[in-house]
């Protein structure tokens, strides 16, 4: 652990080193039954599973238009010709495959907390990746941090999974977040439309309105998921006493605390405004904001939580 | 001071403590509300943690001070420090010592009038030691068996004013009556004298009554001149309580003489010595008055050196200055008196006394052979009488009027013993006075000078160090004798008075030395004779010193004897008529007159003067020491007379350094 791996950082023994520790069979065998559910019906890149809200050639009627010149034959709408004596078209809802990008905040400030977050997270990315494979989705996964973007692109199918496995468990944190120059090439990334799942602590310097405004403006489905230490969330039962020098481990920033009471009392007040603000902005631009806290169980998180967050079904 | 309370505590550095209170607790409180020292830790990411404390800062001006148990235990190490640095001296009203003796300085600087009240300093000491007294007695829950007191006045030699007694009223009535003296200051007698009554034994008891040394406490100015021959035994503790200002100066008269002109025994020639304490030059002007009349005052100021420390030794020498007036006109005698104009605090000294008798021609009586050399000496002499008998006319002469040796003011024995040397002034050469308590054991031969006296009054002028004795009476001297100049083989020259007889007894005859060839021979016959007939109105009296005893020769027939102190009580002197008489000592400076009646009708009454001149030049010095240093240890003195206290320093010193360790227990546990 360097001198600056701030308490409650995984060890080498807790650490994820295979697949296997990222996720288990028995987990992989609830999952087989999820899928991911979108809230918006995107244009995918081949015909797959979903609606999309390109008309196209699935069954699913979804409206008439008059015909033009060119227009294929087949779907001009007889019956209504014969009624009206006018061509119309029959437009359908074309099913294509959904696209899933996966963020994952790489910043130092994710190694941190007991249960650690950035491990915390990767489970959680594994598990939500697996879904989308198992479900013929295309996957994608952008990692953010130490000022560049790590990507894993073009994922589709279970047979997928290990080397989604492998590039997670190849993800170390580094440095800060780079929050915004992430989404801004998550935004820019030409994936294609889908549901964005920005997996993070969401503590930025910088500020995270920014980065979630790139993602909010380019149609993306996005689900803010901020990982947070039990440490974070309620520091006094967790060891937090004394008179501190605090040292964040991705500035090196000190900041001197006497864990009072009025003290730790100001800190859940500013964690409340804190996140209260982030999902406020998240409502504010259709951002789907779930605190997670790293000591919830994964199943119930995903079988629960997510579900009833209509992020999965 | 009223009786002191119980727990007093004196501090003796306030200032210093409230200084380093003020640089140091302020800063040690700001170091937790700054909270320099914290645990490093690193978290995950501190924007909350500021964000947290940005707010609190923003709602409050200043940081609540949190209970820190460190932050307790080093404010109150600091406490015990600063409290240490104050040197408080706790006074629980008791004393560890079963006996006390209280040591009152009597001597003559003690009279100074530099305390607050314009008070002398005697009069101080004897307030605080009757405080004391009353402290020692005051009872409490602090005080345990009030110590037996014992009053000790000192100055030339010690007096027990109060033996050991557990009434205080007693003790405080002998404070009480001590008296000022100006005399010299000697504390070795009040130490003796103590330790005498502490370790005497009970004749029932074979174990001495007090195993445990008392505690001594001392009552002085300070300036005691054989402290350095006090040694302390083991267990003896002094409390030195410093009466007076260290800063009082002084100036006084240290010697003064009169002495007639041979030519004119009308007139007086005055000699005067001042002596200054101050650390400045002193100028000022010089008054003589002769029965209380002035007579002249010196034309310009006196000006007087600065006190000068040695170098080696450390002592201070005072300046000196001698002054000789003009020449008065006393054709009839009298009490011839030097002052300075101005006053000082101690003013005793200020002024000094010499009694001028009246012109007075001798009468000398040379029994013996009579030698060319003597007779051709004493012929030289402006005398009033020069008789020459052989011992045998002399022994008839004697036989016929036993009052004949007091017709004469010096009887020359040359060579030859009397049958009776029952009283009378003689000045013998060679023959032993045996009758006198003087043995003669043989003949010595070839002798030299050894040692001598060269202060004493016989010996003024007079240089011995090229005396050859060819011949001398081997002698042992009696009880009596004071020996003046001694060679390897026995005294040269001694002096015996015992009663009505005085003399001067030369062990040699001149003529068997070289001494008739040298002009001391002649002074010191000169002074002999004088010193001899001193007592009988010779040309003056030589000044006494306080502690001194006043010792006459009376006429046969004087009858009610009285003297006459300085401050004008007359006291009687009860007794069988006797040729002699002593009075004293005499504890105070000035002049004492001695007035007797004789029995003869037609005869006047006859009056004496003794002048007593302080010793300014050993006692003169007035500034008080702060701190005094016996033979074995130095004591410092308590200021404001302050009883008995304990430094608690060395025990608040502990404490702080008990509780630093509890403190960095304490935080090694915590951190």
């Amino acid at each position: 652990m360097s001198a600056h791996t701030p308490v409650g950082a995984a060890n080498s023994q807790g650490r994820p080193e295979k697949i296997d520790d990222l996720i288990d069979s028995r987990l992989m065998a609830r999952l087989d039954r999820l899928d991911v559910v979108s809230r918006k019906i995107f244009t995918g890149k081949i015909q797959g599973e979903r609606r999309s809200r390109r008309r196209g050639q699935s069954v699913e009627f979804a409206d008439f238009r008059n015909y033009s010149h060119g227009d294929d034959l087949r779907f001009v709408d007889w019956n209504i010709y014969a009624r009206l004596d006018r061509l119309f078209l029959k437009l359908f809802l074309e099913e294509e495959d959904l696209s899933m990008v996966i963020a994952l905040d790489l910043s130092q400030s994710m190694n941190g907390g007991s249960p650690n977050k950035f491990d915390y997270a990767r489970r959680l990315a594994m598990a939500l990746g697996y879904i989308g494979l198992v479900n013929n989705n295309r996957v994608s996964f952008f990692g953010f941090g130490g000022g560049k973007i790590e990507r894993l692109t073009g994922l589709r199918g279970r047979r997928r999974t290990r080397e989604m496995g492998s590039w997670l468990l190849d993800r170390t944190t580094v440095g800060d977040a780079g929050f915004s120059d992430g989404m801004r090439a998550i935004a820019l990334g030409g994936q294609g439309r889908g549901v964005l799942l920005v997996l993070s602590d969401f503590l930025f310097p910088d500020g995270y309105e920014k980065g979630l405004a790139y993602v909010a403006g380019r149609g993306f489905d996005v689900y803010a998921l901020q990982l947070l230490a039990p440490q974070e969330i309620d520091p006094a039962r967790h060891g937090i006493s004394g008179d501190l020098r605090l040292i964040d481990s991705e500035t090196e920033a000190e900041t001197e605390v006497t864990a009072s009471t009025a003290v730790l009392a100001q800190y859940k007040a500013a964690l409340e405004k804190y996140v209260g603000g982030l999902r406020e902005f998240s409502v504010r631009r259709s951002i789907s904001h779930q605190v997670v806290e790293t000591s919830t169980d994964l199943d119930t998180l995903l079988l629960d939580y997510l579900r009833r967050r209509g992020l999965l079904a | 001071m009223s009786a002191l309370p119980l727990m007093a505590v004196a501090w003796l550095a306030p200032l210093a403590a409230t200084v380093v209170a003020l640089a140091t607790i302020p800063p040690l409180v700001a170091l937790y509300f700054l909270r320099l020292r914290r645990t490093k830790r690193v978290i995950s990411s501190t924007l909350l943690w500021t964000r947290a404390t940005q707010d609190l800062r923003a709602n409050a001006p200043f940081q609540r001070l949190r209970f820190s148990l460190l932050l307790l235990l080093q404010l109150l190490a600091l406490l015990l420090v600063i409290i240490a640095i104050a040197q408080p001296q706790l006074d629980l009203g008791e004393t560890h010592a079963a006996r006390v003796v209280l040591l009152v300085d009597a001597s003559g600087s003690m009279g100074a009038t530099d305390c607050a009240d314009g008070s002398t300093r005697l009069s101080v000491a004897k307030r605080l030691a009757t405080e004391r007294v009353q402290s020692l007695h005051s009872g409490g829950l602090f005080s345990g068996v009030a110590p037996a007191v014992m009053v000790i006045a000192f100055a030339k030699d010690a007096q027990v004013a109060c033996p050991f007694t557990d009434n205080a009223a007693q003790a405080i009535d002998a404070i009480a009556a001590i008296q000022a003296t100006d005399e010299t200051t000697a504390l070795v007698d009040a130490f003796e004298l103590a330790r005498a009554f502490t370790t005497v034994t009970d004749p029932d008891n074979a174990q001495p009554i007090a195993a445990e040394p008392p505690a001594y406490e001392l009552f002085s100015d300070g300036r005691v001149g054989d402290l350095a021959r006090v040694v302390l035994r083991t267990g003896e503790r002094v409390i030195f309580h410093t009466i007076g200002s260290a800063t009082t100066q002084n100036v006084g008269i240290a010697g003064l003489a009169a002495a007639r002109n041979p030519d004119r025994p009308d007139e007086v020639q005055i000699f005067a010595r001042v002596v200054n304490w101050n650390t400045t030059q002193y100028a000022g002007d010089l008054e003589v008055r002769v029965d209380g009349q002035l007579r002249a005052v010196t034309p310009k100021p006196v000006e007087v050196p600065a006190a000068q420390e040695d170098a080696k030794s450390g002592v201070r020498l005072a300046g000196e200055t001698q002054v000789v007036f003009p020449s008065i006109q006393l054709p009839q005698g009298g009490v011839v008196e030097v002052g300075v104009t101005t006053k000082d605090a101690l003013i005793t000294d200020d002024r000094a006394s010499v009694v001028a008798a009246p012109p007075h021609a001798l009468h000398i009586a040379v029994v013996g052979r009579g030698t060319f050399v003597l007779k051709s000496l004493l012929e030289g002499m402006s005398l009033a009488a020069l008789d020459l008998f052989t011992v045998d006319e002399w022994d008839r002469r004697v036989a016929s009027d036993a009052q004949a040796p007091d017709s004469y003011d010096v009887i020359v024995l040359d060579d030859v013993m009397p049958a009776s040397l029952e009283r009378g002034r003689y000045l013998i050469f060679r023959a032993p006075p045996v009758a006198a308590g003087v043995a003669a054991y043989g003949e010595k031969s070839n002798a030299s000078v050894r040692s001598l006296r060269d202060e004493h009054p016989l010996l003024q002028y007079v240089n011995l160090d090229d005396l050859f004795v060819s011949s001398m009476t081997a002698v042992a001297p009696g009880g009596d004798a004071d020996v003046i100049v001694e060679a390897s083989d026995g005294p040269l020259v001694l002096t015996v008075n015992r009663g009505a007889l005085t003399l001067v007894y030369v062990t040699f005859d001149p003529m068997d030395s070289n001494w008739p060839f040298q002009r001391g021979f002649v002074n010191f016959c000169s002074n002999a004779i004088a010193w001899l007939a001193a007592g009988g109105n010779a040309v003056t009296d030589e000044p006494l010193a306080p502690g001194d005893v006043i010792t006459t020769r009376l006429p046969k027939d004087a009858r009610s004897p009285m003297i006459r102190t300085p401050d004008g009580e007359e006291i009687a002197i009860f007794g069988p008529p006797q040729s002699s008489l002593s009075y004293g000592p005499v504890r105070r400076s000035g002049v004492y007159r001695l007035q007797w009646k004789q029995s003869a009708e037609d005869r006047p009454a006859r009056l004496l003067a003794y002048a007593v001149n302080m010793k300014t030049r050993i006692e003169g010095r007035c500034d008080a020491a702060s701190d005094i240093s016996f033979a074995t240890e130095r004591v410092a003195g308590v200021q404001g007379g302050g009883v008995a206290k304990s430094a608690a320093w060395p025990w608040l010193l502990l404490a702080a350094f008990a509780l630093l360790i509890v403190e960095w227990w304490v935080w090694l546990r915590l951190v």
